[in-house]
């Protein structure tokens, strides 16, 4: 009982990693490629390894020191990339709407 | 089985970096497809040292002491690979200067710009 | 034209030789002499339970120094070749000051590097016991220099202190080589020291010692690789 509720939800983690996939592919620009690139595979990493910690209850801690880890390293390293990306001015899509970014600097810049 | 799984992707990812090596004219592309093509001769080497229904060999709770010599895997390939990869890194390095010190002096990435030494 | 001719003849030969390779390869049903000497010499004889730390620190402990000299080697050449008369064209052309990262990324790096370094001691520190050893230490050490040198730009790595300490690194870990010729079997033998209880923490003999000198020596050449790419502050960079 408890394998069949693991298979599923590795499963599901398996889908996740592969819409990933298939978002880093469709997307128009660099940044919205980072953007389903990080948030699927993260989320579809923790799915994984919870699946696992229904096969083998034993090493459940172990299993979330792992997910806590991929939890800090995955958004600080995507931030770094699109933040590069930004400054060294890779377009951004056709149809943005904001970009947050900028008005925060020109809001920056006309303070000080 | 296993193995001949493990050693299909390693003589296959040879052939690609060799690929890459020879048809692209961007030297990083170039550094790539060597580094793939020592990272499929690592997978090759370990593949080769598979027994069936081996394990690790690490004498633990797992595999204790008496039937370690029938059970485990041969160790000799991966004590090999281990130097093998820590070299392959360091000749990317070096690879990687050099292509900074020729990128100074043509303003170029293009090996085709790199003629003096062709005959 | 000819060129493409040319690889796709070679990618086929290839693919022929590789493809002979694979069909005629079949598994080995049990080990082969030589492995299967070294599985049952080094527990009893070394008591090492890690069979292939044994083996490159003990019995191919002589291909372990030739690779540390390689990356001796490869740590001078580096430097060499990217230290040369460069700085003046970079200096023409990057007249701005390198941007500050965030401080997302900033308390990130401050919270992983010590976990980083000691996860870095524990697979040294187990290289005789459980799959880990010098090398793969010291690269991880290296790893957490790169992750402080890319957070912060302006961080100045002291070379002197580095470059001194490997030195003095592989000097010791060819002193304990000698040691092992007067004092125990052969050259970089490992029962220089008492072989203790089987997989303690202080065990298999001159193994951790060696150990912890392959992981400083490999830490230290990688790191002072990693700083020879860096792009020097605007106008000059002085390194010894």
């Amino acid at each position: 009982m408890m394998e069949v509720i693991g298979s599923i939800v590795v499963l599901l983690g398996a889908g996740f990693h592969f819409s990933a996939g298939l978002g880093m592919l469709r997307m128009p620009d660099a940044y919205t490629r980072m953007q389903a690139g990080t948030k699927a595979s993260t989320l579809g990493n923790t799915l994984v390894l919870a699946g696992l910690a229904f096969y083998h209850p034993g090493w459940g801690l172990k299993l979330l020191i792992i997910v806590y880890f991929v939890l800090i390293t995955n958004p600080i390293s995507s931030h770094a990339l699109a933040r590069a990306a930004y400054s060294i001015r890779i377009p951004l899509a056709g149809n943005t709407g904001i970009d947050a970014l900028r008005d925060e600097q020109q809001n920056l810049r006309s303070k000080t | 089985m296993i193995s001949s799984i493990v050693l299909t992707t390693g003589l296959l990812l040879i052939l690609i970096g060799f690929w890459g090596m020879l048809m692209h004219r961007n030297i990083l592309r170039i550094i790539i497809g060597f580094s793939l093509m020592s990272t499929g001769t690592h997978i090759v080497t370990v593949a080769i040292g598979y027994v069936k229904n081996g394990t690790a060999p690490i004498i633990d709770r797992v595999l204790n002491m008496s039937e370690a010599p029938s059970r485990a895997v041969d160790p000799i390939p991966s004590a090999l690979v281990v130097t093998a990869i820590v070299i392959g890194m360091a000749v990317t390095a070096i690879m990687l200067a050099y292509t900074i010190r020729l990128y100074d002096s043509k303003k170029t990435l293009s090996i085709d710009a790199f003629t003096e030494s062709k005959w | 034209m000819t060129r493409r001719v040319f690889a796709v003849v070679a990618i086929v030969l290839f693919g022929f030789v590789f493809a002979t390779l694979a069909t005629s390869y079949t598994e080995q049903h049990s080990l082969r002499r030589l492995a299967e000497s070294y599985v049952q010499l080094v527990p009893q004889k070394l008591g090492a339970p890690n069979v292939i730390t044994g083996i490159l620190l003990t019995y191919r402990a002589f291909d372990t120094l030739g690779e540390v000299a390689v990356l001796f080697m490869v740590g001078a050449g580096v430097v060499l070749v990217l230290n040369v008369d460069r700085w003046p064209h970079a200096a023409a052309h990057s007249s701005e000051e390198p941007r500050p990262s965030s401080e997302i990324v900033q308390s990130g790096a401050q919270f992983l590097s010590p976990l980083i370094a000691i996860f870095a001691a524990y697979i040294i520190m187990n290289g005789h016991l459980s799959a880990g050893g010098g090398f793969q230490g010291g690269a991880v050490i290296a790893s957490c220099v790169l992750l402080v040198l890319l957070v912060y730009p302006h961080y100045q790595l002291n070379i002197e202190f580095l470059t001194i300490t490997e030195s003095v690194a592989g000097v010791l870990f060819v002193l304990t080589g000698i040691a092992g010729v007067i004092v125990a079997g052969g050259f970089l033998d490992n029962r220089i020291l008492p072989l203790g209880q089987f997989g303690a923490f202080f065990s298999a003999g001159g193994i951790p010692v060696l150990s912890i000198l392959l992981g400083i020596k490999v830490g230290c050449e990688l790191s002072v690789i990693l700083d020879g790419f860096r792009p020097g502050p605007v106008g000059q960079k002085d390194k010894v």
